[in-house]
């Protein structure tokens, strides 16, 4: 009797507990012209999130013209045929709104929240520049110079600044993750007015685009307005073509070393890894967990806690729709030199080859999955743009209710298994960015 | 039947009508302004006195705990850093748990708890509740103090703070609150190297028992939580946590400064000047003109579409972003305007800046522009209650600072009420184009020089790292240093004493721009100090002419004969080789410093003349080159300082010339770049014959 007991007590919290998780409920469909748009009912506040999410991102640039989408970003803000330039966004903070954009490798993203009585305003704005953009060559020159101060202020004078690029540089040879989505300066300094309206054309067109609105809203009324002001967008003449570029195995490591306006060395070790979505990338993104996910984590009670060679440490799978990287990397403590830091990773990362994580670990692992989850999604712009990330990358808009079964499908041996499959050194790029001083 | 076709006819018709009607060029309407509700909180105060807030929210099962220590600012003195260190003691480790049990006890059930001197912040799922307040509690009312963790700290604060050298946000933030507030006020000493060193157990131990005490602390409970079930859990894990009366402090109020007051910090590897304007100014937390203040930030340079960003940004393309804000404190609170802009931007951004905050001082604001603002600061404020803790920070304002009950549910009605003509007073009173400090951190030697027009008194202070005033001219030379050994290595860099003897004579040929004429110039020169100069700037013609003895300058029909002062500079300028011939021509050399010269450090070695006429040379310390000469010469038209930069050094017949040169000539620069140089070419003396 009173085993049974125990089990109807453990029974009933775990009802509780799959009764806490929020299911996030949606609905979505495709405007005749093939943009997809996706509608989440949230009536808490009278605020409104409107995303777009375009399916273009620096792996779609010509290689002679890198940092293209991002500067056409910026010029998606100049006006449209009703807009003048310099309205945008006046017309979005006068009627009590907020709005950014931001490009990635795999896509760029704008948003825009309002509270709930201007969603008309909203998709007025959004519709007129997918249909009729309209940049100038004063437009153009000043945000090229916007531009090269966003990289001079993000890459260049900040120290590790150009980590990534210096990381993805040498990672890759072939495909476009070569470069960053700043690009190079040369190529900000070349792109062309009519270079930027062959490739609105091309890539601005609905089939390329995802609206996803959460907030206040009344699903049907929203229906209608969207179908007012997108439904008449003609679809664009050609589908976007898929990158058929694969980047080659790589087949010994590349060890390399940059001089920077630096004090204390850091130390990276990029693995090339599957993409975002597979199996394996949240094996890997759980392994990132165990090596540096919370203070009594591996690296960290090794090496910043325990030995003190680093000041700060990190590990993660870098998320991109093509196979991307897994980076660890470390800052080392006053008097700790690379190589020594280099050695404490290293270590650790032969310990999870070696051995399965224990079962403590592994429940820890699982609690800070979850709790992680229901964080995601306290926002309705964080709302809108998950949900349109989990279609565009993996047409499932409803992995944000169930990405986690996937996350908790994976195993120890999983997290083994993908160690000692990716975190091999003829896999892995190893950068030290070294003071200028140490430079002879 | 046929109707039913008309019908449907007239349906597909009407509806492909409504398509064809819609008028994009007009603007849509907005529907009804929907109420912005604020969410309520509950409070609760234990026997003991803390004060304890609870929002409930259950949109996502997680339960945050805010605990706020509310004292005086405390000044460190020599000991600055010992607070900072105090507040990170208290998460490493208990009377019962160590820190490796504490770390995998948090993060066991995914939960994160952050302490630091003014409070303890943790957070979980609901489910995990419980625990997360055992371990909280513990932390907060039994933590034990172990020197083998403060030394960990110690090492990477001194880590922190090496970094913190390189980063020139963190310089200008640092450098700021010192002008600011002085480094005899808690807001601006300095937490520096040396301070930290001195930290002990002892110092933090104190800190912990005089101000962690619940009589003094506000608790914000924040989630999927009852007030009722917060009540009971904390009861049951802070009834016991003692109280203690805490003294108050006092000290001095920092002013603005009483004229405009420009600073530097020289980071010779900047590509981008971080560049900040403002002032420590009285404005209380909640206060009466906190609002308008808001309001007046908000157009002045407190959002994208704002006064400072639209000029930098968006008209002149200087900087990614530019903006402003006032912070209210209960102490002291302050002004600043700050961007980030390319170092030959500099002083067009401070002179822009500058511009907007005077207009915003002299002119009302247009009637559009506050009702645009209004709009975007409701739309700001309900956005902002998205975030539980919004209102839990309403809830500890109201308490903390006294405010009036209402103040947070009439913040919308306070804000709208505004007119631009009391939002004209507000920029009178808080508003001080005249009492800022200008602050520049970035590349001295390009962008100085033009920053001193902002100063009243034609100044610009150089500041180090930690804010102490430093002679930008001074640095160390190397000891036993002279100059003799730097013009030697000069002289074996450059080719060697053998290969420059070999030079009989030389044609150097330049080309350049001045004020948008193209020019190109000849000077050849012949052993023992003959020259021949010709500059060629189409409409103007000059020819130079020295034959050893006597020199000539013809202009566009004049001719003139030098004065006997450009003689001595043409004895010494004319051999290829001065340098070679210096006490010959009984030219006395001096090592004099070592300075930045374009971001590099230079030997500076003062040239003396027989007459007492000096110039200054400056030799790289890494490759050893001549990088810059500096002299005045004189003119028929007077005497000017002349500067000239050589870069870009090339071998020509076993000896290296620069092949760049920047030339500047009062108010002029010339960029020259050499096209050829011929040597032993056999050169006529008639070429410098002055007939």
């Amino acid at each position: 009797m009173k085993n049974k007991l125990v089990i109807l007590v453990i029974f009933f919290s775990y009802l509780i507990v799959n009764a806490q998780t929020r299911k996030i409920d949606f609905t979505q469909y495709d405007l005749s012209n093939g943009m997809h748009v996706i509608l989440h009912k949230d009536n808490v506040l009278p605020i409104v999130a409107i995303t777009l999410t375009y399916h273009v991102g620096s792996k779609n640039e010509d290689p002679e013209r890198t940092g293209f989408a991002h500067f056409f970003e910026h010029l998606m803000f100049e006006g449209s045929a009703n807009i003048e330039r310099g309205q945008f966004d006046k017309l979005n903070q006068g009627a009590g709104g907020t709005m950014n954009a931001s490009t990635s490798q795999d896509r760029t993203f704008y948003y825009q929240i309002f509270p709930s009585n201007q969603l008309e305003l909203g998709f007025w704005m959004e519709s007129e520049r997918l249909l009729q953009l309209k940049i100038d060559s004063i437009g153009v020159e000043t945000q090229r110079k916007v531009v090269k101060e966003e990289r001079k202020q993000r890459y260049d004078n900040q120290p590790y600044g150009s980590i990534l690029e210096e990381t993805f540089e040498r990672a890759y040879k072939v495909h476009p993750y070569k470069w960053m989505p700043i690009g190079s300066v040369q190529y900000i300094d070349q792109a062309k007015t009519e270079e930027f309206m062959e490739f609105y054309k091309k890539f601005y067109i609905p089939q390329n685009v995802t609206l996803s609105i959460a907030g206040d809203i009344d699903i049907a009324k929203t229906k209608e307005l969207i179908q007012k002001y997108f439904g008449d967008i003609p679809k664009g003449v050609s589908d976007i073509k898929k990158i058929e570029l694969v980047e080659p195995p790589m087949k010994e490591e590349v060890r390399d070393t940059v001089f920077d306006n630096i004090q204390l060395p850091l130390v990276l070790h990029a693995y090339r890894i599957p993409a975002q979505g597979t199996p394996d990338f949240y094996a890997l993104d759980m392994l990132g967990s165990v090596l540096a996910g919370g203070q009594s984590s591996r690296l960290y009670k090794s090496i910043v806690d325990k030995q003190q060679k680093a000041v700060n440490i990190g590990s993660i799978p870098f998320p991109l729709e093509h196979p991307g990287l897994f980076i660890a990397y470390g800052i080392t403590n006053v008097g700790i030199s690379a190589d020594d830091l280099e050695k404490a990773i290293q270590e650790e990362i032969d310990k999870v080859k070696k051995e399965l994580i224990t079962e403590n670990e592994y429940q820890k692992l699982r609690n800070q999955t979850e709790n992680d989850f229901v964080n995601a999604n306290s926002t309705v712009v964080g709302v809108a743009t998950s949900l349109a990330n989990y279609h565009v990358y993996y047409g499932d808009a409803n992995l944000i209710n169930t990405e986690i079964n996937r996350y908790l499908k994976v195993t120890r041996e999983d997290i083994k298994r993908v160690a000692n499959k990716y975190l091999n050194s003829e896999n892995r790029v190893v950068l030290y960015y070294l003071p200028k001083s140490a430079k002879k | 039947m046929k109707n039913k076709v008309l019908i449907l006819f007239l349906i597909l018709f009407v509806s492909a009508a409504s398509y064809a009607q819609l008028d994009r060029s007009k603007k849509p309407a907005p529907g009804p302004a929907p109420e912005i509700k604020l969410g309520d909180y509950e409070s609760f105060t234990l026997k003991n006195g803390l004060k304890v807030f609870v929002v409930t929210n259950k949109k996502i099962p997680k339960v945050a705990f805010n605990l706020i220590i509310d004292r005086d600012p405390i000044l460190e003195g020599k000991n600055a850093g010992y607070i900072n260190a105090a507040g990170q003691l208290m998460r490493t480790g208990t009377k019962t748990r160590t820190k490796d049990k504490l770390d995998e006890e948090i993060d066991f059930i995914g939960a994160s708890i952050n302490t630091s001197s003014s409070g303890v912040y943790a957070q979980s799922l609901k489910k995990h509740v419980n625990k997360l307040l055992e371990l909280m509690s513990d932390i907060v009312l039994n933590p034990n103090f172990t020197q083998e963790e403060l030394d960990k700290i110690v090492k990477q604060t001194l880590s922190g703070l090496a970094a913190e050298k390189d980063d020139p946000n963190a310089i200008s933030g640092n450098v700021k609150s010192i002008l600011y507030y002085g480094k005899d006020h808690p807001y601006g000493e300095p937490m520096t190297e040396e301070t930290v060193k001195t930290i002990t157990l002892d110092m933090c131990k104190e800190y912990y028992g005089t101000y962690f005490k619940q009589n003094i602390t506000y608790l914000a409970v924040v989630g999927d939580i009852t007030k009722s079930e917060a009540q009971k859990l904390v009861e049951k894990y802070f009834s016991k946590w003692e109280s203690k009366d805490v003294s108050t402090k006092t000290y001095e109020t920092p002013k603005a400064p009483v004229i405009n007051k420009v600073s530097i910090v020289d980071r010779s590897n900047s590509v981008q000047s971080v560049i900040a304007l403002g002032y420590p100014i009285e404005l209380k937390v909640g206060s009466e003109g906190a609002i308008k203040v808001s309001l007046l930030n908000t157009i002045l340079g407190g959002s994208f579409a704002s006064r400072l960003n639209q000029n930098l940004r968006e008209k002149n393309g200087f900087t990614y972003g530019a903006g402003s804000s006032f912070s209210s404190d209960e102490y002291i609170g302050s002004f600043t305007a700050s961007t980030t802009v390319r170092n030959s931007a500099t002083d067009s951004a401070i002179t822009e800046i500058l511009n907007e905050i005077k207009k915003i001082r002299a002119e009302k604001v247009s009637d559009d522009e506050l009702q645009l603002t209004k709009n975007y600061m409701t739309g700001n404020f309900a956005r902002s209650l998205e975030n539980p803790q919004t209102i839990a920070n309403f809830a500890v304002n109201i308490e903390r600072y006294n405010l009036p009950k209402d103040y947070y549910k009439n913040y919308l009605k306070t804000l709208n009420a505004v007119t631009s003509d009391e939002l004209l007073t507000t920029a009178k009173k808080y508003v001080k184009p005249n009492n800022m400090h200008i602050l520049v951190v970035g590349n001295g030697e390009e962008v100085a020089k033009n920053l001193s027009k902002f100063s009243v008194s034609n100044k610009v202070d150089y500041y180090d790292l930690y804010g102490n005033p430093v002679d930008p001219s001074a640095k160390k030379l190397p000891a036993g240093l002279t100059a003799e050994q730097v013009l030697n290595r000069y002289i074996e860099v450059i080719g060697g004493k053998e290969n420059m003897l070999k030079v009989q004579d030389k044609t150097t040929k330049l080309s350049g721009t001045v004020q948008g004429m193209n020019l190109t110039l000849t000077i050849s020169q012949k052993e023992p100090n003959k020259l021949y100069q010709f500059i060629d700037a189409g409409v103007f013609q000059q020819k130079v002419l020295f034959d050893g003895v006597k020199g000539r300058t013809e202009s566009m029909g004049q001719v003139q004969d030098m004065p006997a002062e450009q003689l001595e500079e043409m004895k010494m300028q004319a051999s290829v080789h001065t340098i070679l011939k210096y006490d010959e021509l009984g030219i006395k050399t001096e090592l004099t410093g070592m300075e930045s010269i374009n971001g590099k450090d230079a030997y500076k070695i003062t040239l003396t003349s027989p007459s007492g006429k000096k110039s200054t040379y400056f030799y790289a310390s890494d490759s050893g080159l001549l990088i810059r000469t500096m002299s005045s010469v004189s003119t028929p038209q007077g005497t000017f300082n002349q500067t000239t930069d050589m870069d870009d050094y090339r071998d020509v017949q076993g000896v290296k010339y620069p092949f760049k040169m920047s030339q500047s000539f009062g108010p002029q620069t010339i960029d020259l770049t050499v096209t050829s140089v011929e040597v032993n070419t056999g050169l006529s003396d008639s070429l410098f014959e002055i007939k």
